[in-house]
């Protein structure tokens, strides 16, 4: 087994922005601060915020209301799609298991723009549905889809029912004609030639497979001409709604009240809003947003090398993922606020984990460990500090970068273009600090690696496993760290470990935007544009006036122009 | 017992007919009654490996002549099938001298697209450089519009925990900005080619009619939602709408199987984001592509073995350094190349272990093998540089096209000349592919 330290992590940052584009200095970073320089690339009529940046990779957000904001359509993700199945016909068989995963965009997967159709995607959608629509009927059909009658004539009319009222909850709206005659014309010719449950189990794999069920669409059904930004009608914004905050379709009491024209006021969307936070499926809502934010994928298949012969952790990544969730879960619903999810001095622990950790385990399940040493918040979290470290030691370089891009919105500058560097040759016989002095010898290099490191180092605390350490191979740590180039002074400086990165960053306006940003990305699914500009301000604004109380956030984002309205499309006018 | 294959056998056939038995029923049948004797589909694979080469102990040795070389360490495995291989020195990814993106990302996404990645910033290097996906369609693809019209599936994309959902994780390419996302799971491709093998012409046929009717009447609500959408939107929908109708017509063919086309087993429940269960994974992958092609369910296929910029161990090979981290070591670290070495030699005998079991299946007087081409690629040619030049391409196969066992040396071609030599093996006389600026026709002296 080797255990030579390794300079490089999976980001290449560290040799290539050493080797490269940083000889203009320590970049700028913009006050406003916050949205990271991501543009929607590609989505026409959106202008990305990106060329708007002054060259240093963030940009001063600036609020201009004759821009529309984009409403793409959106594919249901697998997340999503198991847990309408479940709702609609009460299969909780999780029938997305064998969907490809989705594309990413800085980890978020509901991403409009590259979450997208694709041969395999569709046939799988076809196998899908021909399952689900087996066992409904199997189980349930007559629920489903009652008929007194035996005729034909009968069972198609009970069919013209089963459409209306069946159609409507899988469409998350009423039919339209053309919609439903279509069909009734499939139940009808099924009807006849094969009998009413076939008739039934068709038309079931028929919509199940149709736009209107995958795709969630806020175009159509404009009520009356319009030019501009058009507001959702009520069974769009009940899907909205419930999409973000539940990860599901509507319930009944959001299908009621879109059938009473309802849900377009900002009273009653709050007030929606604020119901739908108090489900359990709110709860699992927010675990899909913090898997995707931090990028918890990653913690599927950790392999990380014992650290002694006793000390067993293979395949232990799903209960690394698990101890975080439950942190979170603590966090966002006992106490919802950010300065608790930098602070909380909490650790999840289950009998596994605690063997790792050298503490009591838990009778059953996990169970908090709290005021474990070195325990201060997200960033210190066991399955973070694990997930970002190579397999024999720590990662100052994925650690620093992970808190400037998602924790903090500052985009790592982009070296010049074209540049092919060649990696320097590093002596093994080194320690790691004089390793990575090899690559930061001159000063147009350090100036960059110092983004990366002096905020990495800062986390030496905690090993390959996420254990909090004060020796390593019998020297004693240094988890000194400095913060430069973050925009905002209060983060600025050397710092001593990661509780003090923690408590700076806790009351940081940077970060508050910055995670702000984040859950406007997961609500919209898609990253923030120009357009964007007025709706991402007023959710910033209201997470602060509420200190930063997750809820005030939650429900801010149901109530911006982008949650709201759409822009016009050509039957509008 | 042997029981006669449908002669209407398509892999859509019996999706729960059979479950887990059917896995054991061998199916046979004689090859098609008046089929043209000796003519049989020609097959393409895509190979990729990440991260780059250890060059010493890749690139032949001995060379006195195209013919006469000696394998390297790593293609010993590889040594049956000498006078099947063709080496090409001195390919260059020319496409990645220019244009958005971070090394790698442009290297694995043009290494088979012969295509520049999209500008934009969907995807962030770790060095800050920003790109969207590739600009255009894979050379598999672009085969499969002629090889993949006599079969059910166009193509097969197969990953060994090529777990990464961006571009850093993708090869294959329907057309710009439309990566096919590789299975990683074997149980999923064993569902998708073997699970139904044994209904009968009336369930085919019924199954069949049933799908008609429902696809058609999903087609009809695409339309329906399209007259009420963006713009943007209803392109969208008409992609989606086109692979609806392409499932449609797929689902009308039968494929032509051989004598060898016998389901395997139903394999285990694996991993597939665990290290350990990667060799089990990759030997179940290229077993089913072979009954695949023995089936003739497909002609097409893309296997990768993880993504660029992994950082994964190998532990069933006691190499226990991270990928991308390992191959960034100098030539100072021979602790490094040798864990290396050992990697790229597992990655040989996969290729090997593939390429005997397709010399297994009879076609006509030969065997399978003899129609299949394999194209293997990497994104760049060593870690420690990034450099795309001179590029790790080895071909094997494709016999009855291109003169094998030989090292071919060439001086900076563009590998987009290359692309355009297998798509003329594959029978589509192109003359050009990816982007034209980096392209001058097919390759010389290979034919």
């Amino acid at each position: 087994m080797r255990l030579v330290l390794r300079l490089l992590g999976p980001a290449c940052a560290l040799t290539l922005a050493a080797a490269s584009g940083c000889s203009s200095g320590s970049p700028a970073v913009g006050a406003g601060g916050g949205m990271a320089a991501a543009g929607s690339s590609g989505m026409a009529g959106s202008s990305s915020l990106g060329g708007a940046a002054g060259g240093d990779g963030t940009t001063a957000l600036v609020c201009q209301p004759d821009l529309h904001p984009t409403s793409p359509l959106s594919l249901l993700t697998r997340v999503q799609y198991d847990a309408t199945i479940a709702d609609l016909l009460g299969d909780t068989s999780q029938p997305s298991q064998s969907f490809p995963p989705e594309n990413q965009v800085q980890g978020f997967n509901n991403n409009t723009e590259v979450h997208i159709a694709n041969p395999l995607l569709v046939e799988q959608f076809m196998d899908a549905a021909e399952g689900i629509a087996g066992r409904a009927v199997a189980a349930n059909l007559t629920t489903l889809a009652p008929c007194a009658g035996s005729s034909v004539a009968e069972q198609t009319a009970c069919g013209v029912s089963f459409v209306t009222t069946f159609g409507k909850r899988a469409f998350r709206r009423p039919l339209l004609a053309d919609e439903a005659q279509a069909y009734n014309t499939l139940f009808a010719g099924m009807a006849a030639s094969r009998g009413y449950s076939v008739a039934v189990e068709l038309t079931i794999q028929a919509m199940l497979q149709s736009p209107q069920f995958l795709y969630r669409v806020d175009a159509a059904r404009a009520a009356t001409p319009e030019t501009g930004a058009v507001i959702l009608d009520p069974y769009q914004m009940a899907s909205r709604l419930s999409y973000f905050l539940t990860g599901s379709m509507p319930d009944d009491a959001l299908f009621a009240a879109a059938d009473k024209s309802q849900l377009a006021s900002a009273d009653e969307i709050e007030t929606q809003a604020r119901r739908l936070l108090e489900t359990s499926k709110a709860h699992a809502m927010v675990r899909d947003f913090n898997e995707q934010w931090l990028r918890l994928d990653q913690l599927s298949g950790l392999a990380r090398n014992p650290p002694d012969a006793t000390t067993d952790v293979k395949d232990i990544g799903a209960d690394y993922k698990e101890s975080l969730q439950q942190f979170l879960d603590h966090v966002y619903w006992d106490k919802g606020d950010l300065s608790s999810l930098f602070l909380a001095p909490d650790m999840y622990v289950n009998a596994r984990l605690a063997g790792v950790f050298g503490v009591d385990a838990p009778k059953s399940g996990f169970a908090s460990v709290s005021a474990a040493p070195g325990q201060v918040g997200l960033l210190t979290q066991p399955a973070l500090m694990a997930m970002l470290a190579h397999s024999d030691q720590s990662g100052p370089v994925q650690r620093g970068v992970f808190v400037r891009e998602q924790i903090l919105c500052i985009p790592v500058p982009p070296p010049p273009p074209n540049f092919n560097p060649v990696a320097p040759d590093p002596d093994p016989s080194l320690t790691t600090r004089e390793r990575f002095k090899v690559h930061t010898a001159s000063a147009a290099c350090s100036a960059c690696h110092d983004l990366i490191d002096g905020t990495g180092f800062g986390f030496e605390n905690y090993d390959q496993l996420g254990r909090y350490r004060t020796q390593e191979n019998g020297l004693p740590v240094d988890a000194s760290g400095d913060m430069i180039a973050t925009g905002e002074t209060a983060l600025e400086g050397t710092f001593n470990g990661a509780e003090e990165l923690s408590q700076r960053i806790a009351v940081s306006p940077r970060a508050q935007n910055c995670l702000a940003s984040n859950w406007f990305r997961y609500a919209m699914g898609r990253v923030e544009t120009a357009a964007d500009a007025c709706s991402v301000l007023d959710v910033q604004k209201k997470f602060a006036t509420s200190g930063g109380q997750f809820k005030e956030l939650l429900v801010a984002l149901t109530l911006t122009d982008a949650f709201r309205y759409r822009p016009a499309v050509p039957e509008d006018m | 017992m042997r029981v006669q294959k449908d002669p209407d056998l398509t892999r859509r056939n019996f999706l729960r007919a059979a479950g887990g038995a059917a896995a054991l029923v061998p199916l046979l049948s004689s090859l098609r009654a008046g089929a043209a004797a000796e003519t049989f589909p020609k097959r393409l694979v895509l190979m990729y490996t990440p991260n780059g080469v250890i060059p010493d102990a890749w690139w032949p040795t001995n060379v006195t002549s195209e013919t006469a070389f000696d394998l390297n360490t790593i293609h010993a495995p590889l040594a049956a099938f000498k006078d099947r291989l063709l080496f090409l020195g001195g390919v260059d990814l020319t496409i990645t001298n220019t244009g958005p993106g971070g090394l790698h990302q442009k290297g694995i996404g043009g290494l088979f697209t012969g295509q520049q990645l999209q500008s934009g910033d969907l995807f962030v290097d770790g060095c800050g450089q920003t790109a969207g996906w590739a600009n255009g369609i894979s050379v598999d693809q672009q085969a499969a519009k002629t090889l993949a019209v006599g079969t059910p599936i166009t193509s097969l994309e197969l990953g060994v925990r090529a777990t990464e959902n961006d571009v850093q994780g993708r090869i294959a390419y329907a057309g710009p900005g439309a990566p096919l996302p590789p299975m990683n799971n074997p149980s999923d491709v064993f569902t998708r080619l073997f699970s139904g093998f044994g209904q009968n012409s009336d369930e085919v046929a019924e199954q069949r009619a049933r799908r008609r009717s429902v696809l058609d009447t999903v087609q009809s609500q695409f339309k329906s939602l399209s007259a009420r959408v963006s713009m943007e939107d209803q392109q969208k929908l008409n992609a989606h709408l086109s692979l609806v109708r392409d499932l449609e017509s797929r689902m009308a063919v039968s494929s032509n199987g051989s004598a060898a086309c016998v389901a395997p087993a139903v394999p285990a429940t694996l991993d597939p984001t665990s290290e350990d269960d990667m060799p089990t994974i990759a030997a179940l992958h290229l077993d089913m592509l072979a009954t695949a092609f023995a089936c003739d369910l497909t002609r097409v296929a893309s296997f990768q073995i993880s993504t660029s910029l992994n950082h994964i161990r190998y532990p069933w090979l006691n190499s226990l350094g991270e990928g991308h981290a390992l191959s960034h070591e100098g030539p100072s670290d021979p602790d490094a190349h040798l864990e290396l070495v050992t990697r790229q030699t597992w990655h040989a005998q996969m290729l090997a272990n593939f390429l005997t079991r397709l010399g297994q299946i009879p076609e006509g007087s030969g065997t399978v093998l003899d129609n299949t081409l394999v194209l293997w690629g990497n994104e760049v040619s060593e870690g420690n540089t990034h450099s795309h030049q001179n590029m790790p391409f080895l071909m094997a196969g494709g016999g009855w096209y291109f003169r094998t066992g030989r090292f071919v040396q060439y001086q900076s071609a563009s590998h987009n000349d290359l692309l355009v030599s297998v798509l003329n093996a594959m029978g589509d006389n192109s003359t050009t592919f990816g982007q034209a600026d980096t392209c001058h026709g097919p390759l010389a002296n290979l034919v």
